[in-house]
């Protein structure tokens, strides 16, 4: 087991993805190659941004790099390296146990929605648990979800309450409560913000910020379509076109110096106040 | 809770709930505090009723309000363990079928699709008519082995439709084995609908097993519905006009019958949000 505290190994490289191809299957047969040839990788404290525009492959990315193959989404190439084992190779069932959730983890795009109306938050953090720690007893389990909702600013209570009781920003964090329960090594958030009204997310990405200063979870990979986040989130940028990432740097260099024509369109595309009353963005014109 | 107690509003629920219950409370006392067996030939036959023998004799000169009471113990045990059965044969090939998807869901759908085809009576026939000791347990058995794939249909559609769903995704992207996510994430969401159909089949059960009975191929060792029925068929009851060997058991079947629509019914009224009313 992970350490069950905080994850505690200054500049280990947690994650690295080479070459990665994954392809969806048609019904007719056809392939279409989703992710093509993604690499990079990802050190502790670490945060890196996924920029793109919809339907580019971020969130087939994802799936890669958890290596979650579901019909029609399968493995085309490439490895991905947690803690020295391509998890690639791994069956379904040693990838349950031994990574998902435990080294890592995911904030999916619907995180809204995410958790199950008709049971108490408890439950779910409870089993979530209990599938990685089946020895645990049910006062070690409260305590240690009473300790994890309180570090991410959330009444106790809260464990007790469904759902529906619950407004965006609790749900939200709750279900980043439940997805850094194990102290992954990297917590993939897809989105985990365009739901929320602006003052919301802010206070949600400085948590996350907050929770990886802590060493509750190693790093993260912050995907989005929204650039200027980035730039307040992410050490270093992908820009992600067709599938392949067409440019990848620091992110000071991507949103102010971007050298790739794809990656110059989405930034003119960023809607702006204008100073001389005009309505529409240069992007909305394009 | 709030569900039920929208449920204890609707008259048509208190009402068929009521009656099932009361038959329920007569069928389990009745038989621990009587006396009288119902076998005993203590009478002429088909005597009518009289203050001795409240609904008369039948053909053998047994008491036919024991015989009743004792009958509906019996054809409740048999109804609801049959419903048990065929709710969670049906269940568990529905929600896995759902599910998996792919191969699973095809073998899955053709073999409920194969039961369903073949009518459930004659194959009841044939399983019970090769079988010679028949218990309730063991009737009970072969009927909720011949009646659950309109259960497992209508729980694979519910689950094909729930597995996608966001909360569904989170429990697998955090290592939930799919016995978890069945029996945590789908089951509690379904659970209003598997009783539904738990009561149908329960109602399935009752009407099955009297049909068997009536054929002579009910349990062997005890009294039922179907089987008073069976005995007054024998006797000659029917064209004697000798109405208590056979009326009292009939009212009583179609009233448990029409107990368990009722309650099906007002239930679906509450739990399906197309056709709750507002309040």
């Amino acid at each position: 087991m992970a350490d069950a505290k905080t994850i505690s190994d200054p500049s280990k490289v947690l994650l690295t993805v080479n070459n990665l191809g994954v392809h969806y299957k048609t019904r007719f047969g056809h392939t279409v190659q989703a992710v093509d040839g993604v690499s990079f990788s990802l050190a502790q404290g670490k945060v890196f941004g996924i920029a793109g525009e919809s339907g580019c492959g971020k969130s087939t990315l994802v799936n890669g790099v958890m290596s979650l193959f579901i019909p029609p989404l399968f493995y085309s190439y490439g490895s991905v390296v947690v803690d020295g084992d391509d998890i690639t190779k791994y069956d379904s069932e040693k990838l349950r146990v031994d990574i998902l959730g435990k080294k890592i983890s995911m904030i999916p795009q619907g995180a809204l929605n995410s958790l199950n109306p008709t049971r108490k938050v408890k439950h779910f953090a409870t089993d979530v648990m209990r599938n990685h720690e089946k020895n645990l007893s049910k006062a070690e389990i409260y305590e240690r979800l009473e300790e994890r909702f309180e570090a991410i600013g959330l009444d106790p209570r809260v464990l007790n309450m469904y759902p529906l009781e619950l407004s965006g920003g609790m749900k939200q964090r709750v279900v980043i409560g439940i997805s850094t329960l194990m102290n992954p090594h990297v917590v993939i958030a897809d989105e985990p913000t365009s739901a929320l009204d602006v003052s919301t997310q802010k206070s949600v990405i400085r948590m996350l910020l907050d929770l990886m200063e802590r060493k509750i979870f190693g790093s993260m990979i912050f995907i989005t379509h929204e650039l200027p986040l980035l730039y307040h989130v992410a050490d270093d940028i992908a820009v992600m076109y067709k599938g392949k990432f067409v440019e990848v740097g620091e992110s000071d260099q991507v949103i102010f110096r971007p050298k790739h024509e794809y990656s110059k369109q989405l930034m003119e595309a960023i809607t702006k106040l204008s100073t001389t009353g005009e309505r529409h963005s240069e992007g909305a014109r394009l | 809770m709030k569900q039920f107690k929208l449920l204890l509003r609707s008259p048509w629920f208190v009402f068929g709930a009521a009656m099932f219950l009361f038959c329920i409370f007569v069928g389990v006392l009745y038989p621990m505090f009587s006396h009288t067996d119902p076998l005993l030939r203590g009478a002429l036959p088909f005597e009518g009723p009289s203050p001795d023998h409240w609904l008369g004799t039948n053909g053998e000169g047994q008491d036919m309000f024991s015989a009743l009471l004792f009958g509906l113990r019996s054809s409740l045990f048999v109804g609801i363990a049959a419903g048990i059965f065929a709710t969670i044969i049906g269940t568990i090939i529905g929600i896995v079928g759902g599910y998996k998807g792919g191969w699973v869901d095809n073998v899955l759908t053709l073999v409920t699709n194969l039961f369903m085809v073949i009518p459930s009576i004659l194959v009841l026939i044939l399983i019970a008519n090769s079988i010679e000791k028949r218990s309730m347990l063991l009737v009970a058995f072969i009927i909720g082995a011949t009646t659950w794939p309109w259960t497992a249909r209508a729980v694979s559609a519910q689950t094909s439709s729930l597995k996608n769903r966001e909360h569904v995704s989170l429990a697998k992207l955090n290592g939930y084995g799919i016995i978890s996510i069945l029996c945590m994430q789908i089951l509690p969401y379904i659970m209003s609908y598997v009783f539904m159909v738990f009561i149908i089949q329960m109602a399935t059960g009752i009407l099955e097993e009297a049909a068997i009975s009536m054929m002579g191929l009910g349990p062997y060792d005890s009294v039922t519905l179907g089987q008073i029925i069976n005995q007054a068929q024998k006797t000659e009851a029917f064209s004697n006009g000798n109405w208590w060997a056979f009326m009292p058991a009939t009212v009583l079947i179609t009233a448990l019958q029409f107990s368990l629509y009722v309650v099906n019914t007002s239930m679906e009224g509450v739990f399906n949000p197309r056709l709750r009313k507002e309040s």
